[in-house]
């Protein structure tokens, strides 16, 4: 599997720099953002559409066809997947922890409570968006698989919005959450976990054409 | 042992079917899958490679079933693909690198050998190369792994003559091994012919002939006559005929063609044309 992980890393170098360079932005900019939360949102988003660009890439360059002829099991082509994609998003996690500490010390508003509430949330946000898009695009394939894209983007709004009412509920109205967000944390490892599952068994049953 | 073992292997897509194909490569031997476009070489290779799956039948791969630990068996394996599958950002180096940590055999002094032996450039990406050169990196990688077995899709295609010539060189040295075989599917059946122990003819799906090359160019002939002389010739001799009003071409059993009949060797291509049109006639 560490060919397969280097080969994505080589790939994000070259064609996704761009989206780190937005994810560094966006980071930057809610440092001095603490209302809006689109622009700590976002860059979760960007992190799990990596591995579905990779994915485009693949198909494009019949990298997906190629592989079949490698010494890997279907489940270690699927799971890498998985792994780079978590690799990323454990990044761009770690990097939206520190900068929201950083932002809230600026503002002197440095709550541990709101804090960990602010940050369970955006896991819970990066494990839904990160397993809604693959077991389509084993599917189906990335054009049609895109669908899911759509899909994603919709619900990562729809999140954000209720993630930041949430938030504010919380903080606010010192609603409390604290049964709620853990049993939200472990049933968003779930979902990804069930995600990974299932796009292991549909890759399996996929075929590509064939002349 | 045999390299590849094929018993009547079944595979349908809509409007595609491979039906009930037989094939053994023996080790140290190649074998020529020679068949028109869409005649399902490539379904083949792939059903080989549980790429796909196969509806029905058998496959045995260096005397192991295909579908038990195929990704094992993989580490034997050469392939290149009619499209190499490279991904278009990658150069010769990084390619290596990634096959490094793939094959656990692989070995990057054979590599490096070949990729000089090729020309091949070490850090100009993929995409900037020709359909030639793409296929000289598919047999690098190929080649470079201790493969027992290479399954070549198409593989010479796009090569300048001379390149082409250096490869089926390098092919036939990898044969001089008896524990190494090759399976070549071609529609360029003259790169076939100077190659292939064996020649598989392959049509809408059909297995019309797997034999030994030799034996078949040595056993049938072309006759060239008019179609009145082709009449003495009996029709069970003869394999298949083209008849037209100047004259007639007829692919016949060399030992039963009376004396005095003109006749020529018969290429591997003419051979499947005939075929082929005999088929669909």
């Amino acid at each position: 599997m560490k060919g397969l992980l280097l080969k994505d890393y080589y790939m994000t170098i070259k064609y996704c720099r761009s989206y780190l360079i937005i994810v560094a932005v966006f980071i930057l900019i809610s440092l001095f953002s603490n209302e809006n939360f689109f622009f700590i949102f976002y860059p979760c988003m960007i992190s799990t559409m990596l591995p579905i660009t990779l994915l485009g890439y693949d198909e494009r360059s019949k990298w997906n066809e190629y592989i079949g002829t490698l010494p890997y099991k279907k489940s270690q082509i699927v799971t890498e997947k998985y792994l780079f994609g978590l690799i990323v998003q454990l990044f761009v996690f770690a990097l939206i922890a520190v900068s929201r500490a950083v932002g809230m010390n600026i503002d002197g508003e440095f709550v541990w409570k709101d804090y960990i509430v602010l940050m369970s949330l955006v896991f819970i946000l990066s494990c839904v968006s990160s397993s809604v898009c693959l077991p389509f695009i084993y599917k189906l394939g990335v054009e049609k698989g895109r669908i899911a894209y759509y899909v994603l983007i919709c619900i990562v709004c729809a999140g954000g919005a209720v993630a930041t009412n949430v938030y504010t509920l919380e903080v606010q109205k010192n609603i409390s959450l604290n049964m709620a967000l853990p049993l939200l944390c472990v049933a968003g490892i779930a979902l990804y976990v069930l995600s990974w599952y299932l796009s292991i068994i549909f890759y399996k049953n996929r075929e590509y054409n064939c002349g | 042992m045999n390299a590849l073992e094929i018993k009547n292997l079944t595979k349908t897509f809509t409007g595609f079917k491979l039906d009930n194909l037989n094939l053994t490569l023996p080790s140290g031997c190649i074998m020529g899958l020679i068949g028109e476009n869409g005649a399902g070489k490539s379904t083949v290779i792939k059903l080989i490679l549980d790429i796909i799956h196969k509806e029905g039948g058998s496959i045995k791969i260096l005397g192991k079933d295909n579908e038990e630990s195929i990704n094992l068996t993989k580490e034997d394996i050469g392939v290149v693909l009619d499209e190499v599958g490279i991904p278009e950002c990658l150069n010769t180096k990084q390619v290596g690198k990634i096959m490094k940590y793939t094959f656990k055999n692989w070995d990057d002094s054979e590599y490096g050998r070949i990729i000089k032996k090729l020309s091949l450039p070490d850090d100009k990406p993929f995409k900037d190369f020709s359909r030639g050169m793409k296929m000289k990196l598919g047999i690098a990688i190929a080649m470079s792994h201790a493969s027992k077995l290479l399954l070549l899709d198409e593989a010479t295609n796009g090569l300048d003559p001379v390149v082409r010539d250096e490869v089926v060189d390098m092919f036939i040295e990898f044969t001089r091994d008896e524990n190494h075989a090759i399976l070549i599917s071609s529609h360029i059946v003259s790169d076939l012919e100077k190659l292939c122990d064996y020649v598989a003819f392959l049509h809408k799906g059909r297995l019309l002939l797997c034999e030994e090359k030799d034996r078949l160019l040595a056993e049938y002939c072309m006759v060239h006559c008019s179609s009145e002389q082709l009449k003495i010739l009996d029709d069970r001799f003869i394999k298949f005929k083209k008849v037209s009003p100047y004259g007639a071409e007829a692919v016949a059993l060399r030992s039963m063609v009376p004396a005095g009949m003109p006749v020529s060797p018969v290429s591997i291509e003419e051979l499947f044309v005939f075929m082929v049109k005999g088929d669909e006639e």
